[in-house]
């Protein structure tokens, strides 16, 4: 295969390439934003009125579709009222680029138009809050259960077919129920994560620990592995690293259940600011707020994807990490129990 | 080495005979030079390691009861290097499972030390042909597995385990893991790890098959000097016959349809044993039994005619 083949199939590309092709995927979406905010003659449905002339209805700083804009002018110019003045606009729920970047700032130093209101920052908080309690307690059963139902065929056939039963309750159905029975406060909205994570979970996870390669059971088996060894020693080791790229998945979902355990019963978190903003009018603060589920769930992901390069050295695919990665594993090889994941030599 | 004057010479029965006279020089892979019968003798004196009775395995298929194979029985000496060879299908890696533990029989016993096994144990090492060492352990942790499921503290099984690791030549390793060594490399530590155990009896099933040929060749020299420092019994699979006669003391020949065994042959070749034995005659003529055993003569010409046409140009043949 030529070394310059962009489309190469399953041909890793060069470093260079990979970073150009990374920076694309991020810029292209963000160029046509651009494009189509500060090019007037691209899209800009509306016009908004600077003055209003002799228009009856027109008043300052109001958006009229380009049509209706361009009738009562060609009116006013017949009847020889004040000429309206206004440029084109692209409706209110697409703000700028600069107007969102902007609102990163604004949004976090602007006091809510309502006292109790939350502000922003406690918005966020409150969301993380409640997502980190639903997926600890989702892990903390799910976890254990899935690796369980992987190993031994006795929990997969007593557990499995009624979880794969429930899962396909959606969530959001238990909203009412929940709040009958855990209250308004946060209890229904940690619910709906852990019923939308927990379920997924365990199938997800028991997949993973039944792909355990056999032939290190066997032969973990032939050097006198009791059961339980075989499961802590062998089994758990091997799969853990697919079992970590699944709690990063099954987190990204959590988010997705976040949203709708929001709007159960009082609005919250970062929902709630959304949503009150949208009402305001304020899309670049919606925007904002968008963006930044989408930051904390993708910076976090990556942190996640570098951590498990550190806990499981022998995944590594370099053979010489760098200074740091080395030196993080030794800390966590010191403070942790068992042996120092020492650097590869 | 051991010439062929004074070797006993016994007529061969009639099959394979016309292959035979085109090598007039090879002798007879049943006769045995004096030093030869000798060590046999002496093994027939030690106790029996393993001993397989009546072993039958057969399965259920949709069209009725398949047997892989039935009637198996032998005895394996202390310290004995057995090589079992057949064609695919045959059965030996069912066979050998079934010794580890890891298959059940059908009927039949296996006894180690007089006592049947049931289910896999430390006593029967395990080497496999795929690469099972624990990729989330470094090479001294793999080694140090089986010592730790005994129940053998710490400090000791690191100090036992850099010791295995130091007889198979790999002691600088000890702190890399898997991925980071050759396949040769690898199947060594394995080696390591199930004698690390001490085992009563090391089962090898084709533990170089996935090895290139020269690394192979190491491996083999490697085995003979490990095996020649340890109270192991081996028995190995091979699928390679040079291999079998290079290592074994006997060799276990089966055949397919059902599985059973053909002839358990004792290897004529004189000990110690060096690759530079593969041209003497008593070893042409032990490889040369394996192979009519395993490719009887009559399959030969079937496999010859392919119904090809001719695709290349008149006066290009290649002979």
């Amino acid at each position: 295969m030529a070394a310059n083949d962009w489309l190469g199939l399953k041909h890793e590309l060069p470093p260079r390439r990979r970073f150009v092709l990374l920076v694309l995927s991020f810029a292209a979406p963000l160029i046509l934003w651009c494009l189509v905010s500060y090019v007037p003659w691209l899209w800009h449905p509306l016009v908004r009125i600077s003055d209003p002339g002799e228009v009856e209805y027109f008043t300052e700083d109001m958006d009229i579709p380009r049509e209706d804009f361009a009738r009562e002018l060609e009116n006013a110019r017949q009847t020889g009222a004040a000429l309206p003045v206004g440029e084109r606009v692209n409706p209110v729920y697409l703000p700028a680029p600069h107007a969102v970047v902007r609102s990163f700032y604004t949004a976090f130093i602007t006091p809510p138009r309502l006292p109790g209101e939350p502000w922003l920052h406690e918005s966020l908080g409150h969301s993380i809050r409640t997502i980190s309690w639903a997926f600890f307690l989702s892990s903390l059963i799910g976890v254990p259960l899935g690796i369980l139902c992987g190993a031994f065929r006795f929990f997969s056939r007593i557990h499995e077919p009624f979880i794969e039963f429930f899962r396909y309750l959606p969530a959001p159905a238990f909203g009412a129920l929940r709040v009958a029975i855990l209250g308004i406060d946060d209890g229904p909205k940690v619910a709906i994560i852990f019923i939308g994570t927990f379920f997924q979970q365990v199938l997800v996870i028991a997949n993973t620990v039944r792909k355990a390669d056999p032939a290190l059971i066997e032969a973990a088996q032939t050097l006198g592995a009791s059961r339980w060894m075989l499961v802590r020693r062998v089994i758990i080791p091997a799969t853990i690293t697919d079992i970590y790229t699944d709690m990063r998945i099954l987190l990204g979902w959590a988010w997705t259940y976040l949203i709708v355990a929001e709007v159960v019963g009082t609005m919250s978190g970062i929902t709630y600011f959304i949503s009150q903003q949208a009402r305001y009018r304020n899309f670049d603060n919606v925007y904002a707020a968008i963006a930044m589920i989408g930051i904390i769930g993708f910076t976090s992901d990556i942190a996640l994807a570098w951590l498990g390069r550190v806990i499981f050295p022998w995944k590594r695919t370099n053979k010489r990490p760098n200074r740091f990665v080395a030196w993080c594993a030794r800390w966590v090889g010191k403070v942790g129990s068992g042996p120092a994941p020492e650097a590869a030599s | 080495m051991v010439r062929s004057v004074g070797w006993e010479s016994r007529e061969r029965p009639g099959s394979g005979g016309g292959i035979m006279t085109a090598l007039p020089i090879v002798p007879d892979y049943r006769a045995q030079s004096p030093a030869v019968r000798d060590r046999f003798q002496r093994i027939l004196e030690r106790p029996v390691i393993l001993s397989v009775r009546n072993l039958t395995k057969s399965y259920v298929a949709e069209d009725g009861t398949r047997t892989v194979f039935s009637g198996l029985s032998l005895d394996i000496r202390r310290r004995e290097f057995i090589t079992v060879i057949g064609p695919s299908g045959c059965g030996k890696s069912t066979f050998i499972r079934i010794i580890a533990g890891l298959d059940e029989a059908t009927s039949g016993e296996v006894l180690l030390d007089g006592k049947a096994v049931a289910g896999p144990g430390p006593d029967r090492g395990m080497v496999f042909q795929g690469y099972t060492l624990f990729p989330w352990l470094t090479v001294r942790q793999n080694v140090m597995f089986g010592l730790e499921m005994r129940g053998k503290a710490r400090v000791t099984a690191e100090s036992e385990a850099r010791e295995w690791l130091d007889m198979v030549g790999l002691g600088k390793f000890e702190q890399s893991y898997p991925h980071e060594l050759s396949g040769g490399m690898k199947q060594r530590v394995a080696i390591a790890r199930a004698l690390a155990n001490e085992p009563r009896i090391l089962i090898m099933d084709e533990p170089f098959g996935a090895l290139d040929s020269l690394t192979r060749c190491k491996m083999q020299g490697y085995l003979l000097q490990i095996w020649k420092q340890v109270d192991v019994t081996i028995l190995f699979i091979t699928h390679d016959l040079d291999e079998a006669v290079l290592l074994s003391d006997r060799i276990l020949v089966m055949g397919t349809n059902p599985g059973r065994v053909v002839e358990f042959i004792e290897n004529p070749v004189p000990r110690p044993r060096t690759s530079a034995q593969m041209i003497a005659p008593e070893f042409i003529a032990m490889k040369h039994r394996l192979d009519e055993l395993i490719h009887p003569p009559a399959e030969i010409g079937e496999e010859e005619k392919l119904p090809m046409i001719r695709l290349t140009q008149a006066g290009e043949d290649i002979e």
